[in-house]
């Protein structure tokens, strides 16, 4: 209980924080991608970290989420609500479906695979009128329960809060549940895992489309909050983003998603403000932006490959318990 | 008939290009089981060097060579950080030629502009077969060739490529009778970055390279390597040929938006299908 207490602490004092931004911020834009960013990065954490698998192409699952509120909405008329609920089953269903053949493919292999499913979406999407074709699809209605129906952009930031905090609250309940241990072991070693009389395949496709269900809540917020889909809405850097993000954060961490997550983000918003300075060159923006990318990868997979939070947890616990020396060797 | 000659041809014109680039992915995956994501990159960079050493009026095939020879310092370069360090595991290495292609990205806007570049190459067109054929894209395809042979000879018939062989059957064994493995490593890297920067010379005059090519290129090369199981050159040829052709053929009698989700669709079919060969390998 003491070992846990700073970190109590910061949570605490984050989710505060958390709450009362939204109503201190002007423009809600940029909290709303960061909160929706920490949801996919999340995921994919418990992905990459727990089950040791990379996918290059979450924002696939993104995308089916997105589809799933934009077309349930104005093409079906489904409620609001009902398509928020729907579209993380939607994008699990379909990571299931396209998992099983997938998920046969480890490392490299799968991290490439992942990268093409992103990719054939975008064309399905660029090639079917029915999920937006050239134009996209615009016209969404904002979002509501019953007769009450949210207006500006405030709803939406406590929208996308809640959502982190149902997703939060699920990854810690599975970490901790039989099935969570499990795919611990799958990250260990396979071989092992199977012999231990764990179901190898089955527990990576459910890794894998529970990682998916979480990035197709936050395609759905995202969309409630734009209210546009396009096959541009998802480009494969943003998927390669939320690796980033997932790696400095930390992998296998409950926290990594997030603290990765509002890292980047808040560091890439600074650079945007530094770059849209006047006097400076129109390509400084990119620049800068691809050799942040390029350097926080490098940087963090080189001197601190497990991320921040569990490099800033080991240093918290070796700083506490150095009157003991080697008790936790 | 004529038709379909005409996009067999053209299709193993472009096909010979990917292969180009998948064999740097093999040549750095035989021998360090890292994938480099930089590869696509390394061509971007040769192509770009090309084109601003030929306005400096340095003539036709030595400007091309400095240019193929920068890039092999520049994949040595990308070895050096991949895995300079020791116990980086290949995963990691992966994301971490991820992150060294966007800083690649970022050199290219900053030192040649974000428009896409094409130096000059061969401009007139041949009739082979009883269709126009660009002479670039035969001469892509001969250079394709001859670098495959080489590889072969350099791999079978000389010293140090027996020892990068040896490095990449058995890590342990080849220390063990001398040979320096991380070496070997950085070896392996530096041919992938001359072979990446040949890819990105021959490339560039027929289509042009921007900073944002690096992933549809790296994409055709990886998948024509995955025909090669990443360790094979010849049947990565192979592969980067059918995929080339396979391409071409779609566009000409389906859709020439599909092209791509053509190669992709094959790659993705190959990969599951060969997977249960893939596994005792990646388990090392």
């Amino acid at each position: 209980m003491i070992r846990n207490r700073p970190r109590a602490v910061a949570i605490l004092v984050a989710a505060v924080a958390a709450c009362v931004a939204p109503l201190l911020l002007s423009d809600l834009t940029f909290f709303v991608q960061t909160v929706q960013a920490a949801i996919v990065v999340t995921g994919l954490a418990l992905l990459m970290g727990y089950a040791g698998q990379a996918s290059l192409g979450q924002g696939a699952f993104v995308a089916v989420g997105a589809l799933t509120v934009a077309v349930g909405t104005t093409h079906w008329g489904l409620p609001p609500l009902l398509v928020l609920l729907l579209a993380p089953a939607v994008a699990a269903a379909f990571a299931a479906v396209v998992g099983i053949p997938l998920l046969r493919l480890q490392g490299h292999y799968l991290a490439f695979g992942t990268l093409a499913l992103l990719l054939m979406v975008q064309t399905a999407m660029s090639s079917f009128d029915l999920l937006g074709g050239a134009y996209g699809i615009s016209g969404i209605p904002a979002f509501g329960v019953g007769s009450w129906v949210a207006v500006g952009q405030l709803p939406y930031a406590y929208l996308a809060l809640g959502c982190l905090g149902a997703v939060l609250l699920l990854s810690a309940r599975i970490a901790d549940s039989r099935f969570g241990r499990s795919m611990r072991a799958l990250a260990g070693s396979e071989t092992a895992a199977e012999s231990a009389g764990v179901p190898v395949q089955r527990s990576k496709v459910a890794v894998f489309a529970l990682s998916a269900s979480y990035a197709g809540l936050a395609g759905a917020v995202g969309t409630f909050f734009t209210p546009y889909v396009s096959q541009d809405s998802f480009p494969a850097t943003a998927s390669f983003t939320y690796v980033i993000m997932a790696v400095v954060g930390g992998l296998g961490t409950m926290w990594g998603g997030v603290v990765g997550a509002v890292m980047v983000s808040a560091l890439l918003q600074v650079l945007n403000t530094v770059s849209s300075q006047p006097g400076l060159p129109p390509t400084a923006a990119p620049i800068m932006q691809y050799a942040t990318y390029g350097a926080l990868l490098v940087l963090a997979l080189l001197f601190m490959p497990r991320g921040i939070v569990p490099t800033l947890d080991s240093g918290l616990g070796r700083l506490r318990t150095r009157p003991q020396v080697g008790a936790r060797a | 008939m004529n038709e379909l000659i005409t996009y067999l041809v053209s299709g193993v014109a472009l096909g010979s290009s990917f292969a180009l680039i998948g064999s740097g992915f093999v040549v750095v995956h035989r021998v360090t089981r890292v994938v480099n994501f930089a590869q696509g990159s390394l061509a971007i960079i040769g192509s770009m060097l090309s084109s601003s050493l030929l306005a400096r009026h340095l003539p036709h095939f030595a400007g091309e060579a400095v240019a193929v020879a920068l890039s092999g310092l520049v994949g040595l370069l990308v070895g050096l950080v991949a895995i300079g360090k020791r116990g980086t595991h290949p995963l990691n290495s992966l994301i971490i030629t991820l992150g060294l292609s966007f800083l690649a990205a970022a050199v290219v806007i900053l030192v040649w502009g974000q428009d896409p570049v094409s130096p000059p190459g061969l401009t007139g067109h041949t009739r082979l077969f009883g269709a126009e054929v660009e002479q670039q894209r035969l001469l892509v395809l001969g250079l394709t060739l001859l670098a495959f042979a080489g590889l072969a000879v350099f791999f079978s018939r000389t010293y140090l490529g027996k020892a990068l062989t040896a490095s990449a059957s058995n890590p342990y064994a080849a220390r063990l009778v001398g040979i320096d493995v991380r070496r070997m490593g950085l070896l392996a890297f530096a041919i992938s970055g001359v072979l990446g920067g040949l890819a990105g010379v021959l490339i560039a005059p027929s289509n042009a390279l921007s900073f944002y090519s690096d992933l549809p290129l790296a994409l055709s090369g990886f998948a024509a390597a995955v025909f090669g199981g990443l360790v094979s050159p010849l049947r990565t040829l192979a592969g980067g040929l059918g995929l080339g052709v396979a391409g071409e053929l779609t566009a000409g009698y389906l859709n020439g938006s599909y092209q791509t989700e053509v190669a992709l669709l094959l790659m993705l079919v190959i990969m599951i299908a060969r997977s249960s060969s893939f596994v005792p390998e990646e388990a090392k």
